[in-house]
């Protein structure tokens, strides 16, 4: 072939010396993210510069990340406050008006019945919640859902209860004996609830956490009551109100809470009048509460009212409260006596005697659901009735053995 | 470069196909609700649309609550994941560059043109929402309305807070768009980036029905889409709107930034 | 004479694959650089690389005096380029395209855009294109457009990858007039081709890449200068032989070369011989030639290995 030879002189032929260079360039990158000192200046490797551009994108989320866990690392600090007056600037807080935003998380799966859905909901669910307290008689509560809410506004004579999805509007009317409604699971409700009989001798502190960015003063409670089925209850108390922030109540099993109620956001400034005050709006459904059947239901009741003991627990005095119903027990240990109508109670047992560890023996039906007990007892020609309470299940069955109605010994 | 980016965006027959189609399902169902006169029943279906036949106004919140969960985030999908993945497709994406458009610049126009996308979508799906509301149901433009605590709001309360929800959608949809966007640098194929940034949307929807994802339920882009339904509380309740804001903001920040780290040192073989 | 385009040692790999492996070219003004290798060679890499949008592994490039990818943003707006055939949005008219790539880059004042657009449109022979939109159009005319994107800034360079592709005869002509005459007015033209033919017909400079190598880079007067023999087309290549004793090197049929590169003395000589002459030639190798002896096998074929 002619032509090869031809100018020669200026034909560049890739050759060896370029064997030379592209070895260097594969050694500088074999070598990692350093190229040799020759090329460092022309290489525009995207290796390199991806390196770069990549660990800025993993040092920013590895920030974002690190966040949030940085800003719970920070330490609370705790006041040599002894337990017996942090319980008292407890109960002295429900005049301390504030506002906030409060989460309960309860692992209470209880039996569900038609009537008392509400109420189990309370107690089983996710249950976000805003206050608005001006005071134990000026105060609102809305539970929040996602697509609507259901507030309470209280006033000195009742509550109104607003259902935004039906666009219904409740009064309801001050009772004796009420059902557990969303206020009782705000944090500072129910840690003066619990802690408002307890003996100084069950109490102790244990340090200090911050919930809603503030300093929480831990506060225990460990009930000394053998019926107890509650191993203890953890408060956490705002040290310079005395509004306790979060409450932690356990059963036996003492790793999980059984009930866990927190505010998220607190500020402790009075809410205006006319964020607690309510007038149903114009279009609304507007009802009378008919109040709550088990209390029609004690009403009922004649013969022999309810021992004085039961199980150990004494009775409580309670005013205007039925005969036929009783409340036993103190501080966190509590066994409610309710007569169930017919209908509450088929459904009742049913739902309870599915649920897990159910007892069935010839006193009745009776299973516990975290740290609370239920049972119902019920005799063919006998009354019915409804035993709870935060209280064991040997407890329940010892009261149930005690009741004179059923046939126990007197 | 925004305006070159902003006229492609919307002289491009699919931007306003997307937004018709979108449209559609609002229309459809409140057609559906004055033939029938069936309410959803309280608690369930979508929010405040068991509150329009009694108030029209309200339509527009209606109609963004029903595209909200699904048509919307898809929509806002298929457009960022287009944005940079389709000029690859087409063989576009090496004219520009070539003309030069820095890489920073580009990524930037293209996602303020999926923003002005979104946000055009979201306010023609309210306006449509509020013809159809006012013309097809009672609208009670004088007395103002109803708050979801039950106190009532004037009209001039009810618009403000509508503005602020149809913004506060807006920037709810920012996360899908970055995710989209963020896809978009890494594929040349279109689709694929739609699809990614859909999985991650329905990984985060799922999880967030899950318990055992609740650690990480607030950090999921789609945990506080609804909380647009907070602004018609009464007061408002800010807490999960700021929180929703500030979510969004981090993962447009940090997606964009990742999108910068791959498309900069990409190299385009489109 | 500057240098417009300079490589060195330029490396692009793709994991083990060394698509580029280390290139040095040299492109000065006023040429008509002529980039030849067979498919997969390497070719478009190195164009995408010369226009920053491959990033190189190593090595340097400077286009127009600037270091790439670095100075693109100087550099590009003065380049004009046609990378793997066009593209534009199907839905928008030509003149919309070219008006939204034109708004894209800096510079360029948006009053005469639509002057500019319509010069471009004019120059590629696409002046009445009208508002159809480019879905619309042929192969041929999508091709136009893409040259009019490139002409879009009078660039001082251009950079073409096939810029015939798709286009009939008479437009392969049409596009060698237009780069000539550009040529003619100080445009530098990097012409990335395997079509040799038309390198042949254009180019002033060839580069030939083989497997990511650049084989050989020249001027193309010298790649086919005369190879100092002369061709003669005779009926009786024997008696050639006999009257040149010696001087013969090959006799191919009735092509008989004979050592020499003045074609009158061999004339004269043949003449007096009384050999019939046809005719008489100095001998150029092809292009064709030049590369494949330059080039290995294509690089599509995939043989068995032993």
């Amino acid at each position: 072939m002619p032509g090869r030879e031809t100018g020669a002189d200026e034909v560049v032929v890739d050759g060896r010396r370029r064997d030379r260079h592209t070895a260097e360039g594969g050694r500088s990158d074999a070598g990692g993210c350093v190229p040799s000192t020759r090329t460092v200046s022309a290489v525009v490797s995207p290796g390199f510069g991806a390196r770069r551009r990549w660990a800025v994108v993993a040092g920013l989320v590895a920030l974002l990340a690190g966040l949030p866990s940085l800003i719970g690392a920070i330490p609370a600090s705790d006041r040599d406050v002894p337990a017996a007056d942090l319980r008292s600037a407890v109960l002295a807080s429900d005049m301390v008006a504030f506002s906030g935003y409060a989460e309960s998380a309860g692992g209470l799966a209880l039996p569900v019945t038609d009537q008392l859905a509400s109420v189990a909901d309370l107690f089983s669910d996710r249950t976000l919640m805003r206050v608005w307290w001006r005071g134990p008689a000026d105060n609102r509560v809305d539970v929040v859902t996602p697509t609507g809410e259901i507030s309470t506004h209280r006033d000195a004579t009742g509550t109104w209860t607003w259902e935004y999805e039906s666009a219904t509007a409740t009064r309801g009317a001050l009772g004796p004996l009420e059902l557990p409604a969303p206020l009782d699971l705000l944090p500072s409700a129910l840690g003066r609830r619990l802690l408002s009989e307890a003996a100084d001798g069950e109490l102790s502190r244990i340090g200090a956490r911050r919930v809603a960015g503030r300093d929480g003063l831990g506060l225990r409670l460990s009930p000394v009551d053998q019926a107890s089925s509650v191993s203890r209850v953890d408060v956490w108390v705002d040290g310079d109100s005395g509004v306790p922030l979060q409450v932690q109540v356990y059963g036996e099993d003492a790793r999980r809470p059984a009930l866990d109620t927190r505010f998220l956001d607190l500020e402790l400034a009075a809410p205006g009048p006319e964020v607690t005050a309510f007038s149903p709006p114009a279009g609304a459904v507007v009802r009378e509460d008919r109040g709550v059947d088990l209390v029609e239901a004690a009403q009922q009741v004649t013969g022999p009212g309810l021992p004085l003991t039961l199980a150990g627990l004494d009775r409580r005095p309670m005013e205007g409260l039925p005969r036929g119903l009783g409340v036993y027990g103190r501080g966190v240990t509590l066994l409610a006596v309710v007569p169930a109508p017919g209908r509450l109670t088929e459904e009742l047992r049913r739902a309870l005697g599915a649920s897990p560890g159910a007892v069935v023996d010839e006193l009745g039906v009776r299973a516990s659901i975290g740290p609370l007990g239920l049972m119902v007892v019920d005799r063919p020609g006998g009354r019915a009735y409804v035993l709870t309470g935060s209280v064991t299940l040997d407890a329940l069955a010892a009261a149930a053995a005690e009741m004179p109605e059923l046939g126990g010994r007197p | 470069m925004i305006l070159v980016e902003l006229r492609k965006m919307f002289r491009r027959p699919r931007t306003w196909a997307t937004i018709t189609v979108l449209n559609s399902l609002p229309v459809l169902v409140a057609v559906l609700l004055v033939l029938t006169d069936l309410a959803p029943r309280p608690g369930e279906g979508p929010p405040f649309l068991s509150a329009v036949l009694s108030n029209g106004a309200l339509y527009p919140l209606a109609a963004l609550a029903i595209v909200l969960p699904l048509f919307l985030p898809i929509a806002v999908a298929v457009v960022a994941g287009d944005s940079v993945a389709g000029e690859a497709q087409a063989g576009t994406l090496r004219y520009l560059l070539a003309r030069p458009v820095g890489r920073t610049r580009l990524l930037v126009a293209k996602l303020v043109a999926v923003l002005a996308f979104v946000l055009v979508t979201v306010v023609v799906v309210a306006a449509v929402g509020y013809v159809v509301g006012t013309t097809m149901f009672d609208a009670q433009p004088v007395a103002g309305g109803t708050s979801v605590s039950g106190t009532s709001l004037t009209p001039d309360e009810i618009s403000g807070r509508t503005l602020l929800a149809i913004g506060y959608v807006a920037v709810s949809m920012l996360g899908v768009a970055a995710f989209a966007l963020f896809f978009s640098t890494l594929t040349d194929s279109p689709l694929g980036a739609t699809m990614g940034a859909l999985a991650v949307l329905v990984a985060s929807s799922l999880l967030f029905t899950l318990d055992a994802a609740s650690p990480i339920a607030p950090y999921l882009p789609t945990r506080y889409w609804l909380a647009f339904v907070d602004l018609f509380r009464d007061p408002i309740l800010w807490r999960d709107i700021t929180r929703g804001l500030a979510l969004q903001g981090v993962y447009v920040g940090v997606l964009l930034v990742a999108a910068w780290a791959n498309f900069t040192t990409k190299d385009v073989t489109s | 004479m500057t240098t417009v385009i300079a490589t060195s040692g330029l490396v692009k790999r793709y994991g083990r694959v060394r698509a580029v492996d280390g290139i040095d070219l040299g492109v000065q003004q006023g040429d008509i650089y002529g980039f030849l290798g067979a498919n997969g060679s390497g070719k478009t890499t190195t164009v995408r690389m010369l226009l920053g949008l491959v990033l190189p592994t190593s090595g340097e490039i400077e286009l127009l005096g600037e270091r790439m990818p670095r100075a693109g943003r100087r550099v590009l707006h003065r380049v004009g380029a046609l990378i793997e055939g066009p593209a534009h949005y199907g839905h928008l008219s030509g003149r919309e395209n070219l008006s939204l790539l034109d708004a894209s880059g800096r510079g360029g004042s948006w009053r005469t855009r639509s002057r500019r657009v319509a010069a471009a449109l004019e120059q590629v022979g696409l002046g009445g294109v009208g508002r159809r939109p480019v879905k619309a159009y042929s192969m041929g005319m999508r091709q136009r457009l893409g040259l009019a994107g490139a002409l879009l800034r009078r660039p001082e360079l251009l950079v073409l990858d096939e810029p015939t592709n798709g286009l009939d005869p008479q437009g392969i002509s049409e596009v060698r007039e237009l780069l000539l005459d550009l040529h003619r007015d100080g445009t530098t033209v990097f012409l990335s081709s395997h079509l040799l033919a038309e390198v042949e017909q254009l180019c002033t400079r060839v580069g030939v890449l083989d497997r990511g190598r650049l084989v050989l880079q020249d001027r193309l007067a010298t790649l086919t200068a005369p190879t100092g023999s002369t061709v003669v087309h005779t009926s009786d290549p024997d008696r050639v032989r006999a009257a040149l004793d010696g001087r013969v090197t090959s006799v191919e049929g009735e092509r008989v070369i004979v050592r020499g590169d003045d074609p009158a003395e061999v004339n004269a000589r043949l003449v007096a011989a009384g050999v019939p002459v046809h005719g008489l030639a100095l001998e150029r190798p092809s292009l064709e030639a030049v590369v494949l002896a330059a080039a290995g096998a294509s690089p599509d074929r995939v043989d068995v290995r032993r």
